[in-house]
C-alpha cells in the first residue's frame, strides 16, 4: 500500500502526464503484486471503457458547451440577470452568480463559465465603483457551479468510476446546486450589509426593462430544458440528451446568425482535445484499478482504514481535509479520477450514500478550483482582467470558499437535500 | 552547429507533417462525434414520436467515440494537452525542467506503446475468432476495433517523432526546443487562452 502511494507521489511529482503515471504504476504493480501477468488485459480494459455508452456524453456535453460560448448568449443573459438584481445589497455581484447558475445549467464546464461571464462583468467593476476582490471573487466562485449543476462531465465521470446512476446523479446536484448558488448571494450579501461601499453603484431598471428582458433566457433555458428536462422525463439517457443538446444549441446557433465552419470548427477542436485527454487518464485509472483490485490492494485499503475504528463524522472530516490539500498541488479533474476509486469504497464502507458522496465531493472539487496555488479559475480571472495581482482574486474568494465548506456541513446535517429529489424519481 | 543542421530540418518537417496529418486525424473523429450527436437525436426523436427505432445508435457511437478519441489523442499530445502536475516542476531550473519533459515524454511513449500492443491483441484476437458484437446489429467486432487500435499506433509514431526531434536538441542543449516540444503549459498560459478565447467569443469573432 505504501509502495503504490510513493511511486504514484513519485511518478507524478515528476509530472509525468497524468494519464501515463496511473498506466506505468499499473504496469510496476502487476509483477510486483500478482501472480498472473495481467498487463495484457489493457487492451480489453481500453477498449470497454472506450466504448461505453456512457462516456460518450464527454465529447459530446464539452460540444454542447463549445456550442453555446460561441453563440453568444453570455452576454444577454448577464444583462438580463443584472436587470433583475442589481437592487440587492452587492448589486451586480448577484448578477454574476445568478448568470454563473444559469450557464452552469447548460454547460458542464467551470473554467469555460468563469471565463465568459469574467469576461462581460469585469468592465463592470470601475464603471460602477464595486469593491475588486469580492467582486472577482465572486465570478471565480460562481463558475465552480458549472461542474455541480447538471449537466456536469464530472458528475458523469463520478457515475462511470463508482457505478453510480448519472441521471440519480443529476437529481441530487440540483437542490445543493441552487444552494451554494444562494449561499454565495447570502454571502455577498452579508459582505456588503456590514461594507456597503462594496456594493458599487445601482443598475436602475423599470419593470418593462426587465420583463422584456427575460426574452434573452429563454435559449440557455430552453437548452437546459431539453437537455434536463429529456432526462426526467424518462425520453432519453445522459448521453441522448448530450446529444439533443448538441444539435439544440446548433440549431440556436444558427437562429442567431452564428453558425459558421470556423464556429464549428473551433468548437470541435476544443471538444475533441479535451475528451482526448480526460479520456487517456480515464483509461489509465481504470487500467490501474483492475491491477489494484486483483492484487487485492484496494481491499486492502479499504479494510486498513475501516479497521482504525474512526467514526463516519472523522472520516467525512479527513475526506474533506485531504481534498483541500490535495486541491492545492493537483488538477481538478485528474484529482477527481486518480482518488474516487480508492476514496469512494472507503466512504460506502463507512455507510455513506455513493449518490450522497457524489455531491460532497464534486463540491471539494469545486474547493480546489477556487483555493490557491493551483485554483484554475482563479487564474482564468486573473487573466480576463490583465491587470494587478492575483492575491484580490483569492481574497475575494475566500467567503465563498467558506460557503462550499458550510454546504457540506449541511449537506452532512441534512442528507435529504441531495437524496430527497433522486428519491422521488426512482 | 551547422553540422547538426540536416537532421535538425528532417525531423522538424516530420514533426510539421505530424501536426498536419493529426490535425486532420482530429477533425474527422470530431465529424464522427458530430454525426453520432445528429444520430442519436434522429434515433431519440423517432423513437418517441413513431416507436420505432433506427437501431444501434448507442453502439454505434459507442464505436465512433472509442475510435475518434485514440485519433484525437495525437493531437492532444502534440498541443501538449496533456495534463500534468507541476507542483515541483514550476521551481526547476530550465535544464531540469527540460530533462523532465523529456522523461515525460518517454513515459507517455511507454505507456502508449504497451496500450498499442495490446490493443492490437483485442482486434487481432476478434479477427481470429470472428467475433460479433452482443446486438442486433452483430458488428463483426474486428472493424471498430482495428480502426481504434490504429489510432492508438498512430500516436506511437507521432511520439516517435517527438521522441527523437526532442533527444537531438536535449544532446545539442537546444533546451527552448524541448519545451516547445513536450513542456508543460503553466496554468497561467492556459488561463490565458481560455480568458483569450472567452473575450473573442464576447466580442463576436467567431476565430
Amino acid at each position: 500500500m505504501t509502495v503504490t502511494l510513493v511511486i504514484l507521489l513519485v511518478l507524478i511529482g515528476l509530472s509525468i502526464p497524468v494519464g501515463a503515471a496511473l498506466g506505468i504504476l499499473g504496469l510496476i504493480l502487476d509483477p510486483l503484486y500478482s501472480m498472473l501477468p495481467l498487463t495484457r488485459a489493457i487492451g480489453e480494459i481500453a477498449w470497454q471503457t472506450n466504448n461505453e455508452f456512457l462516456l460518450v456524453a464527454i465529447p459530446l456535453f464539452i460540444m454542447l458547451g463549445e456550442i453555446l460560448l460561441r453563440s453568444g448568449i453570455a452576454e444577454k443573459m448577464y444583462s438580463a440577470m443584472s436587470l433583475w438584481l442589481s437592487w440587492l445589497p452587492g448589486g451586480l455581484m448577484h448578477a454574476n452568480i445568478a448568470a454563473s447558475t444559469l450557464f452552469a445549467a447548460t454547460s458542464g464546464s467551470s473554467v469555460a463559465t468563469a471565463a465568459t461571464v469574467g469576461t462581460v462583468a469585469i468592465p463592470q467593476i470601475k464603471k460602477r465603483n464595486y469593491n475588486e476582490s469580492l467582486f472577482l471573487g465572486s465570478l471565480a466562485a460562481g463558475g465552480t457551479l458549472g461542474i455541480l449543476i447538471p449537466p456536469s462531465v464530472n458528475l458523469i465521470l463520478y457515475g462511470v468510476l463508482t457505478n453510480t446512476s448519472v441521471p440519480a446523479l443529476y437529481l441530487a446536484g440540483f437542490i445543493p446546486g441552487l444552494g451554494v448558488s444562494l449561499l454565495f448571494m447570502l454571502a455577498i450579501w452579508v459582505c456588503c450589509l456590514f461594507k456597503p461601499r462594496w456594493g458599487g453603484e445601482k443598475i436602475h431598471a423599470n419593470w418593462h426593462q426587465r420583463l422584456t428582458s427575460l426574452i434573452h433566457l429563454v435559449p440557455p433555458i430552453g437548452i437546459f430544458l431539453l437537455v434536463v428536462g429529456s432526462i426526467y422525463a424518462g425520453v432519453a439517457t445522459p448521453t441522448e440528451a448530450a446529444a439533443l443538446g448538441v444539435v439544440g444549441a446548433l440549431i440556436l446557433a444558427a437562429s442567431v446568425g452564428r453558425l459558421t465552419f470556423a464556429m464549428i470548427r473551433d468548437a470541435v477542436e476544443g471538444a475533441m482535445r479535451t475528451s482526448a485527454m480526460i479520456m487517456l487518464i480515464v483509461i489509465g485509472a481504470a487500467f490501474l484499478n483492475f491491477i489494484m483490485s486483483a492484487a487485492g490492494i484496494t481491499e486492502l485499503i479499504t479494510q486498513t482504514i475501516t479497521g482504525l475504528g474512526v467514526s463516519a463524522n472523522v472520516m467525512l472530516l479527513v475526506l474533506v481535509i485531504f481534498y483541500l490539500i490535495l486541491g492545492c498541488f493537483m488538477e481538478t479533474l485528474s484529482l477527481m479520477i486518480t482518488t474516487i476509486p480508492i476514496v469512494a469504497p472507503i466512504m460506502i464502507a463507512f455507510g455513506y450514500d455513493p449518490v450522497w458522496l457524489g455531491i460532497v465531493i464534486v463540491i471539494l472539487i469545486e474547493t480546489a478550483l477556487i483555493t490557491p496555488p493551483v485554483g484554475l479559475n482563479l487564474f482564468v480571472i486573473q487573466s480576463v482582467r490583465k491587470s494587478g495581482n492575483i492575491n484580490s482574486v483569492i481574497i475575494g474568494s475566500l467567503p465563498f470558499v467558506a460557503m462550499l465548506l458550510l454546504m457540506i456541513l449541511i449537506l452532512d446535517i441534512f442528507p435529504g437535500l441531495a437524496l430527497w429529489l433522486p428519491r422521488q424519481f426512482s | 552547429m551547422t553540422r547538426k543542421r540536416i537532421p535538425e530540418t528532417i525531423f522538424d518537417r516530420l514533426l510539421a507533417i505530424a501536426n498536419t496529418l493529426s490535425r486532420g486525424a482530429m477533425w474527422v473523429a470530431g465529424g464522427l462525434t458530430l454525426m453520432s450527436a445528429f444520430y442519436i437525436s434522429i434515433d431519440v426523436i423517432i423513437r418517441k414520436a413513431f416507436n420505432m427505432s433506427l437501431g444501434g445508435s448507442d453502439e454505434l457511437s459507442g464505436y465512433a467515440f472509442a475510435i475518434s478519441i485514440s485519433w484525437a489523442l495525437s493531437f492532444a499530445t502534440l498541443q501538449r494537452a496533456n495534463i500534468r502536475i507541476d507542483t515541483f516542476y514550476q521551481f526547476l531550473s530550465v535544464r531540469v525542467s527540460a530533462l523532465l519533459d523529456f522523461v515525460s515524454l518517454v513515459s507517455l511513449g511507454v505507456f502508449i506503446v504497451y496500450l498499442t500492443r495490446y490493443a492490437l491483441e483485442v482486434a487481432e484476437t476478434s479477427w481470429a475468432l470472428d467475433s460479433a458484437a452482443n446486438s442486433t446489429l452483430a458488428t463483426p467486432l474486428w472493424i471498430p476495433q482495428y480502426l481504434w487500435a490504429a489510432g492508438f499506433l498512430w500516436l506511437c509514431v507521432v511520439l516517435a517523432i517527438m521522441l527523437v526531434r526532442s533527444s537531438i536538441a536535449l544532446v545539442t542543449g537546444d533546451l527552448r526546443t524541448v519545451n516547445a516540444i513536450a513542456g508543460i503549459i503553466s496554468a497561467e498560459d492556459e488561463a490565458l487562452g481560455e480568458a483569450e478565447a472567452g473575450k473573442r467569443l464576447i466580442h463576436g469573432e467567431p476565430s
